[in-house]
């Protein structure tokens, strides 16, 4: 399987991937809003170098589960579990999620990576996260428009100037909302590649919610599927999702005849 | 000919009363500064009502405490109570109003005709300092006690500097609270730092110079900034500056012309948003015909 190398050269993803140590395991847990469930109790464990992506209709409790994952908001019950103190998670907005107002330039939205806890005591930036900076615009591809304002970047490059703050985390874990949203097919397959091969590479967990159900099925090493109309929370590669009666449900038939056999590239992440 | 005479006239009035019109001026600055300096939270985070509310609470504030000295004998201190109610005011607007199956537009609506209405109660039960509340409100007061100079000055001093050392942190805190949430900053605390810096600002500047060039200073100063599209830092630095300028050219204009202060300096300020269109235009032109 090839995919982009994040540097714009081509990359190989080894067929033998497996996921290494967990990251963060979810155990019983119960989402939802002011004590009432809105999905069965969620185990899953996410490991270094997994991608999961998230699928279901609006509406269908990916945004809370999300919402909890981040600690935005209590579970209703069950627990979060990182595998350490040390696991570093980072989230990626949508594009649109930074106004269009901010006179804010790639390499300085960039620069916001390397805050992390208390460290916005130190008014400057140290030299070291500048080459951090650096080396994160050069890995995401994003150097050539670093100097440029973002609100005048392409959608693509607003995505990579997304990623190239992701990569200045230095992050275990990276959660993304619709990544791809308001992105051409192409834009979007580039930057599903380049999540992928992140996450190789660096051994980064990658959670991702997003709406392309092909796209999902092709990279991701796992997939869950979220309704809150028939209250799933279903995971397993691409045939499992697609196949089952909650997503056949709200889908159709047509995923499940198409879908890959076995898992397409990792494992399980039970 | 005649019009020279008075403004040297005015000149040389200026002049011999300087010592007069140094705290106002110097109050002026201050606070047209560190007010630009918010103002671009302020616009960029969509809070431009908050700011009127926050100010229109703070002569509230101020009434109640002329009120409080007049029938209940007890004596606070106006710059207090224009404080403490703009600082009450900043709280509640801090509240998840969504919560309350309100949006924030509602608690903004809800906090600016509630203290416009109080104030004018108020106002009519303290006739005989109705001179000093419609100060406060439009800001017609021209001299400044040298209190309420230390107070804007302390005020003003204590919020740069924990905006200048903490602003790598609020303006990733201001600007993307999600991300900086996962990141582990202290993204309640920095906002609340940052609502804490308004509210005291707008209560100490609307107790010296009015509510009404309050609001302009903590939204227009900003609104000119971003005309220039600068880098975010530079943003802040020319809002400041913008701020300050508005600050003392308005109470100069005021001087010179006899105009209301608070009047001259809202327009002052409007007027800088006005030159940095131009100038923007200008630069527009200029680059499109390159």
């Amino acid at each position: 399987m090839k995919t982009a190398d994040p540097t714009g050269g081509p990359h190989t993803v080894p067929a033998s991937f497996v996921p290494g140590d967990a990251l963060l395991t979810c155990e019983k847990l119960v989402i939802g809003y002011d004590g009432k469930a809105i999905l069965p109790p969620i185990d899953l464990t996410i490991r270094r170098g997994q991608f999961v992506a998230v699928v279901g209709r609006n509406g269908s409790g990916k945004s809370t589960w999300f919402r909890t994952l981040l600690g935005m908001q209590p579970p209703v019950s069950g627990t979060i579990t990182r595998a350490s103190a040390q696991v570093r998670s980072a989230y990626v907005p949508q594009t649109s999620a930074i106004d269009g107002l901010l006179p804010l330039r790639a390499d300085e939205l960039t620069a916001w990576g390397r805050l992390r806890g208390w460290s916005f005591l130190w008014p400057f930036a140290r030299k070291t996260d500048r080459q951090a900076v650096h080396s994160a615009l050069e890995t995401a591809g994003a150097l050539p428009f670093a100097s440029r304002p973002y609100r005048e970047l392409s959608e693509g490059q607003k995505q990579r100037t997304l990623l190239a703050r992701l990569v200045a985390t230095e992050a275990d874990l990276v959660l993304l909302d619709e990544p791809t949203a308001a992105m051409d097919a192409v834009a979007e397959r580039e930057t599903m590649q380049r999540l992928c091969t992140l996450s190789r590479e660096r051994g980064l967990g990658v959670v991702v919610v997003c709406h392309d159900l092909e796209v999902a099925a092709e990279h991701a090493d796992v997939l869950v599927f979220v309704d809150r109309e028939t209250s799933a929370f279903v995971v397993g590669d691409a045939r499992t999702v697609f196949c089952h009666p909650a997503f056949r449900r709200q889908y159709g038939d047509e995923y499940c005849q198409r879908a890959p056999l076995g898992p397409h590239r990792g494992n399980d992440a039970r | 000919m005649e019009t020279t005479l008075a403004e040297s006239s005015k000149w040389e009035q200026f002049h011999l009363a300087f010592d007069l019109f140094r705290d106002p001026l110097l109050c002026a600055l201050i606070a047209g500064g560190v007010l630009g300096f918010l103002s671009v939270y302020v616009v960029l985070r969509r809070m431009v009502f908050v700011s009127a509310a926050v100010a229109q609470s703070a002569g509230l504030g101020v009434a109640l405490a002329f009120y409080a000295a007049i029938h209940l004998g007890v004596h606070v201190e106006p710059v207090l109570g224009a404080t403490a109610l703009a600082l009450l005011a900043t709280l509640l607007l801090m509240t998840e109003p969504a919560k309350l199956r309100l949006t924030r537009e509602s608690l903004l609506g809800l906090a600016y005709a509630l203290a416009g209405g109080a104030a004018v109660l108020v106002g009519d039960r303290i006739a005989q300092e109705a001179h000093d509340i419609q100060g406060i409100l439009f800001g017609t007061a021209v001299l400044v006690t040298p209190e309420q100079l230390y107070t804007v000055a302390i005020a003003g001093a204590a919020v740069m500097f924990i905006h200048l050392w903490w602003y790598r942190g609020i303006t990733f805190a201001s600007f993307d609270r999600t991300g900086a949430l996962v990141q582990g900053l202290p993204v309640r605390l920095l906002d609340g730092v940052l609502m804490v810096s308004i509210g005291v600002m707008v209560g100490v500047c609307a107790r010296a110079l009015g509510a009404l060039p309050v609001f302009a200073f903590s939204t227009l100063s900003a609104i000119a900034a971003l005309m220039l599209e600068l880098r975010l830092p530079w943003t802040f630095f020319v809002a400041t500056l913008f701020g300050a300028i508005a600050g003392v050219g308005g109470y100069l204009f005021a001087f010179f012309y006899d105009f209301p202060v608070g009047g001259s300096q809202t327009v002052f300020a409007a007027a800088m948003v006005a030159a940095a269109t131009v100038l923007r235009m200008l630069v527009h032109a200029r680059q499109k015909a390159r």
